[in-house]
């Protein structure tokens, strides 16, 4: 029989059990919409580790003391953690827990060459009032250092970021980040030279950033307030606090000498104490590592979801073939080959899966959009089609078993059969 | 010239412990343009025979030539074209599919030819016009009567234009008078030069052939 001829007739029968097609194809629908979302899911979390990296400059290396009592554990830290085994670090006894300090970024930037920026960062939470805020309301206090700005790339949406000036004078100054300024003032321009109350100390507004989605040293820049290291240092942190130092190289290649030397520098320093240094390339590579298993094994679910979906036409074909024995006999009488038999049913399922797979590839266009204040989807038209060669794919592995007994029935047996 | 040429075909299944013999020597010679009825009451061995006439089954032993073809030595793959080409079946429950309309079902055999719809659809018009349907091409086969579906199995088996008519029981499920009108159809085709091979338990049909064949305990009687 012609292969149109086939397709012809396999349509006719299709089209007479719409109803029936689309139930045998649900799990071919829920299979292909599991991939293109998940696919989804996964270049949305590369992206967003792009987005969280977006600023950071390659060169840029972070050194964090080592805290048995660290209060929150994200993926960041547990990121550097890992990295930690890997990359230099110094280790010690747990017992006394070091902290970085000004004079340590003085002593890098004399001992070492090629570092480009330096600054001491630290951040603590603290209550604010002021502006059209009808309560306290707590916010994440940043202190860092005028360098801190170049190190990453933070753009000011007006007025200016710390200067070396506040530092000095442990000015009470500080700058708001976008969406802290549109909270406490509704307009981010009316923030600029007010005053805002810190812990029951007045602040004057030297500037404002611009929004990005950012997330630096484990903060939301946008939801941060900056003021210069000294100034916190003096009214705002507790002695516990466990500040990071955040070096600039001048070139990325210089990166693993400058991490080798501090090593050794802060070993010295503090011979007790026990830190992670990691560079912005090794942070992004290892969260997109971490990015990548997550979407695998998603991928591992959608394609379990494919072998039950497959599964599920294997049975349906197999009561079809039952169901359809006479049928088969009369084809066999009139003299159809074994081989456009068997054609018939592997078509039949294909098409049972291809419109599955077209349907569910549709259904997941109209859901991702209703999901994306849930977890950040990114479709991409390579999932549309991996999802229909996976389709594709499970109908003809499970379609091709029903297809083969149909067109070994004899025609005799297959005739009488009721 | 004989389209049909049986010598000594024997046929035997497997019934438990017991083998049990079905045909026993069975001799039949058909000639081009004959309408025969192969009479026998049930239990005789007659649908057995006419599995084997119909390329089916095949024999134990035995020679069976059908069109000059040699088919008692043939592969299934093999009688599955002969029956293609050969052969025009007409059941006694018509064995119509029902997912498919008259002119779909009749073109069938053409379809498994290799032929495109476009080429066998003339054909297919012209025969169910011939058994009077040409008002029912459209429809499916649940929507006539058994009378009208026996018609387009007719229509269907003569589509191919195969050396022999054979019908199983063709009146079996149907009343006196539609029966009658079947049994005028084939006497048409045979005017027309079809050969028909008619197979029946009813002497009444059986009578309408020009030769009747009387089957008892798998011996030609």
């Amino acid at each position: 029989m012609r292969i149109t001829e086939i397709i012809y007739l396999v349509m006719v029968s299709i089209m007479q059990n719409k109803f029936k097609v689309l139930l045998t194809s649900l799990g071919i629908i829920v299979g292909a919409m599991t991939i293109v979302m998940v696919i989804a899911i996964g270049v949305g979390g590369q992206m967003d580790v792009a987005d969280q990296f977006k600023n950071l400059n390659a060169g840029t290396i972070e050194i964090e003391s080592i805290s048995a009592t660290s209060a929150t554990v994200d993926m960041r830290q547990m990121m550097q953690m890992m990295q930690m085994r890997s990359s230099a670090s110094t280790s010690s006894s747990n017992s006394n827990i070091a902290t970085l300090t000004v004079s340590d970024t003085e002593e890098m930037v004399l001992f070492i060459n090629g570092i480009k920026d330096i600054s001491l960062v630290a951040s603590s939470s603290q209550s604010v009032y002021g502006g059209d805020l009808d309560e306290t309301t707590t916010y994440t206090i940043v202190g860092a250092s005028e360098e801190y700005q170049t190190i990453t790339n933070l753009s000011m949406y007006m007025g200016e970021f710390i200067t070396s000036e506040m530092e000095e004078t442990e000015a009470r100054s500080v700058i708001l980040g976008y969406d802290v300024a549109t909270e406490i003032f509704t307009y981010p321009m009316l923030a600029y030279e007010s005053e805002i109350a810190i812990d029951d100390r007045t602040y004057t507004v030297a500037g404002v950033l611009n929004k990005t989605s950012n997330i630096l040293n484990g903060n939301t820049v946008d939801s941060c307030i900056y003021m210069p290291y000294s100034t916190a240092e003096k009214n705002i942190f507790d002695t516990d606090i466990k500040p990071q130092m955040v070096v600039l190289a001048e070139d990325v290649d210089q990166v693993a000498t400058i991490i080798a030397k501090a090593s050794v520098l802060l070993k010295e320093i503090h011979p007790q104490g026990e830190f992670t240094i990691s560079d912005a390339g090794a942070e992004m590579e290892a969260a997109l590592s971490s990015a990548n298993t997550l979407s695998m094994l998603l991928l591992a679910v959608a394609t379990i979801v494919f072998i039950v979906g497959g599964i599920g036409i294997m049975n349906v074909l197999f009561v079809s073939v039952k169901e359809r024995t006479p049928e088969i006999g009369v084809l066999k009488a009139l003299g159809t080959s074994k081989l456009d038999i068997l054609l018939q049913f592997l078509i039949e399922a294909n098409l049972i899966s291809v419109i599955g797979g077209i349907i569910g590839v549709g259904l997941s266009y109209v859901i991702m959009p209703l999901m994306q204040d849930v977890i950040r989807m990114e479709p991409t038209t390579e999932a549309g089609i991996m999802a229909l060669v996976f389709a594709i794919v499970t109908g003809t592995v499970f379609g091709f078993y029903p297809a083969y007994q149909a067109s070994q029935l004899r025609p005799i047996e297959a005739l009488n059969a009721k | 010239m004989n389209v049909i040429e049986m010598n000594n075909i024997c046929k035997s299944y497997q019934m438990g412990a017991e083998k049990l013999q079905v045909l026993k020597d069975v001799c039949i010679t058909i000639e081009q343009g004959e309408f025969v009825a192969i009479l026998g009451p049930s239990g005789s061995g007659k649908s057995t025979l006419m599995n084997i006439i119909g390329c089916m089954d095949i024999s134990d032993s035995g020679e069976y030539t059908l069109s000059g073809i040699p088919v008692h030595k043939s592969r299934e793959s093999k009688l599955g074209k002969i029956r293609n080409e050969q052969i025009g079946f007409i059941f006694q429950k018509y064995q119509l599919i029902n997912k498919y309309n008259v002119l779909q079902n009749v073109i069938l055999p053409l379809l498994a030819r290799g032929q495109s719809r476009r080429q066998a659809k003339h054909v297919g018009i012209e025969k169910i016009r011939s058994v009077g349907l040409s008002d029912r091409i459209y429809h499916k086969p649940s929507e006539l009567s058994g009378g009208q579906q026996q018609r387009v199995a007719i229509a269907r088996a003569i589509a191919g234009n195969p050396s022999i008519l054979l019908a199983d029981e063709p009146t079996g499920a149907l009343d006196t008078n539609t029966g009658k009108e079947v049994m005028e159809i084939f006497k048409k085709l045979h005017q027309e030069g079809n050969t028909i091979v008619m197979i029946t338990h009813d002497v009444g049909i059986a009578e309408n052939a020009e030769r009747i064949i009387r089957i008892v305990d798998g011996c030609v009687a």
